[in-house]
């Protein structure tokens, strides 16, 4: 109750008048500010890329060496000098975490990344041109919607290890998840487009005179962006998960530090040696629940029918 | 009058999966100088598509089969793309029926008037075209125009994001405006003053108009003729005191018959029937089918649209014979 009497008495004629001027962006900010949830995961996404950025100063020990069994530190539960304990193997997992959360950010943004800008082009032409190319479009992403991710991955993975004899970077699993997951952006940008390219505004200005261009970036594309930019924090999510899980099942690339490879070397010890599985498995935990925190967070805010 | 808008036997169709659409079926429509227009119909009898042929923005699977149209002696069917753009807003305009879609959610109402006009006029800077958007916004009567100016469609009302659109339309100066049922989603009280402010840009621009409208109050209050089309074909044309006074097409009397009257105690008279399915329309006269004087002739031949009385046109078999209520 006294908090909605302070937002009252702060609505004088002059804020009055700024709230007027306040554009699309600015108003999905005010709503945005007010979840908490949402805020809560803003805050995990930026902690995440802060420690991402900053682990090659922050971290003790360089990414994947074994230097603590050199100092006969290995195997120790966590302590001052090793925050997470350090593995068997002289992994200190503090070090691991920190700078897999590079890695895994790397993945899992630039995955996405690949996977939207595939995902609008289709989706835009699928929703454009009515007829063979639009419906040879559609098909191709509900062909690419029922591909399972993992098992080709992993196929992948086989073959290529056959192939050049050596395992897979970080680079090449976010290309194969940027170009097998693309479909559900397609969808959702088709959808978008036929739902827009029908609204008044845009037979409006093509009425007034606008060119096709002016009408496709400037009316059409800045409008189907929200859902896009939702779908697109979701989808970040989902591939970190799925970075961790190939690297967990020992996929993925042996020689650069990510999350699944610390705790697969962990797992198998895990009654006597806990930290080196849970720490990167709550790394995983708090940024795949961060950035579905902030895509919940922007559905709210930018969803025109709950705005006030 | 000089003629300013002449279109003749177009046919607009849609080629859909289910089958050719004959939306617009060999119309014939002139608009004169000064001219108020109706174009009546229920919907699907193509009205918007006409005036959608007109601008060329037929959406797709649409295409202009047949026909001519020419705006101030010039064929627009024969025009590039590049100069069609040019007649669009700057010499036709038009406004769409639904207020909450007519303007994008994410551009300020300056900027998007702004748009127009920078459109038109290469060269004008941004501030002046953020001048003559207020100046525009004075001129539909929306009351603080510095201060909307800068406001975003969400913040309006309905009656006022329509008049914003009728001042969007006319940003380049048209001398013809289409109107599409421009008050069909606005309350009552607001339709009358959008209707007013019609009226006097009318006046003060002299500016053409073409009034889409399915509502016949608003055909007597708003214009000098009428054409009623049915099932994409014209029904009746005529002026429109003769029109009301004396229709001669038993869809016009239907049409005026479903008006409500509070001066009649009678049930309010409804058309049977749905309009046709216009793949497969019912040979002969389309509304033969809803007809209350259909005869056997109706269904076999189409009756041409012949001339009844000075001015007024109509299609049917029989309007010697039939005398027709007006209201």
């Amino acid at each position: 109750m006294k908090k909605d009497k302070s937002k009252n008495a702060t609505a004088t004629p002059e804020n009055v008048d700024e709230r007027r001027a306040a554009g699309q962006w600015a108003v999905a900010w005010r709503r945005f500010k007010r979840n908490k949830a949402g805020l809560a995961g803003l805050f995990i996404v930026l902690f995440f890329f802060f420690i991402g950025f900053t682990s090659r100063w922050l971290a003790p020990y360089p990414p994947r060496s074994y230097q603590t069994l050199y100092e006969g530190e290995a195997g120790q539960p966590p302590s001052l000098k090793h925050p997470f304990g350090t593995s068997k193997s002289g992994l200190d997992v503090y070090s691991e975490v920190l700078h897999g959360s590079l890695g895994d950010l790397y993945v899992g943004v630039g995955a996405t990344a690949i996977a939207v800008l595939i995902g609008l082009v289709i989706g835009a032409i699928a929703g454009y041109s009515r007829g063979g190319l639009g419906d040879a479009l559609l098909m191709l992403s509900q062909i690419f919607y029922t591909i399972p991710l993992l098992p080709i991955i992993l196929l992948a993975s086989r073959v290529f290890l056959i192939l050049v004899a050596q395992g897979f970077g970080l680079t090449l699993i976010l290309l194969l998840l940027g170009i097998f997951g693309w479909s559900g952006i397609a969808f959702i940008v088709r959808g978008e487009i036929l739902r827009v390219r029908e609204l008044d505004y845009i037979q409006a200005s093509r009425a007034l005179g606008a060119s096709q261009a002016r009408i496709i970036f400037r009316h059409v594309v800045p409008n189907i962006l929200t859902p896009v930019i939702v779908t697109a924090t979701l989808l970040i999510a989902g591939n970190i998960l799925t970075e961790v899980v190939i690297s967990f099942l020992g996929f993925g690339d042996a020689n650069t530090s990510t999350w699944g490879l610390t705790i697969q070397e962990g797992y198998t010890y895990i009654r006597t040696e806990w930290w080196t599985t849970i720490f990167p498995g709550l790394a995983t935990l708090f940024a795949v629940l961060g950035f579905n925190l902030l895509g919940d967070g922007l559905s709210d805010a930018l969803n025109p029918r709950l705005r006030d | 009058m000089e003629t300013l808008l002449d279109v003749r036997g177009l046919k607009t169709y849609f080629f859909t999966e289910a089958g050719v659409v004959k939306a617009v079926d060999g119309v014939d429509f002139q608009v004169g100088r000064d001219e108020a227009v109706g174009l009546v119909g229920e919907s699907g009898s193509g009205k918007t598509v006409l005036g959608l042929s007109v601008f060329r923005i037929v959406p797709q699977p649409g295409k202009i089969v047949s026909g001519t149209i020419t705006y101030e002696g010039e064929d627009l069917l024969e025009k590039s793309e590049e100069e069609m753009r040019k007649i669009r807003g700057r010499k036709i305009a038009m406004t769409f029926q639904d207020p909450t879609t007519s303007l994008d959610p994410l551009y300020t109402v300056g900027d998007q008037l702004a748009e127009v006009i920078r459109e038109h006029q290469k060269g004008i800077s941004k501030n002046e075209a953020m001048e003559k958007a207020t100046q525009l916004l004075e001129m539909v009567r929306i009351s603080e125009p510095s201060l909307r100016v800068r406001a975003y469609p969400h913040e309006l009302s309905g009656g006022m994001k329509q008049r914003i659109a009728i001042a969007r339309a006319l940003a380049s100066g048209p001398s013809l405006l289409f109107a599409d049922e421009p008050t069909t989603n606005l309350d009552v009280t607001v339709q009358a003053q959008v209707l007013e402010l019609i009226k006097e840009l009318r006046e003060s621009q002299k500016i053409s108009l073409v009034m889409i409208t399915h509502d016949m109050g608003i055909v007597a209050e708003m214009t000098q003729r009428v054409q009623v089309l049915y099932a994409g074909m014209v029904a009746e044309v005529a002026e429109t005191h003769s029109l009301f006074k004396k229709p001669q097409h038993p869809y016009t009397e239907a049409l005026l018959q479903a008006v409500p009257r509070i001066d009649q105690r009678k049930d309010l008279r409804v058309i049977p029937g749905n309009i046709p399915d216009l793949v497969n329309p019912p040979t002969g006269c389309r509304f033969n089918p809803r007809c209350p004087y259909a005869k056997d002739v109706c269904s076999e031949k189409a009756p041409p649209l012949e001339l009844t009385d000075e001015g007024h046109l109509a299609a049917c078999h029989f309007w010697r014979s039939l005398s027709l209520t007006g209201a």
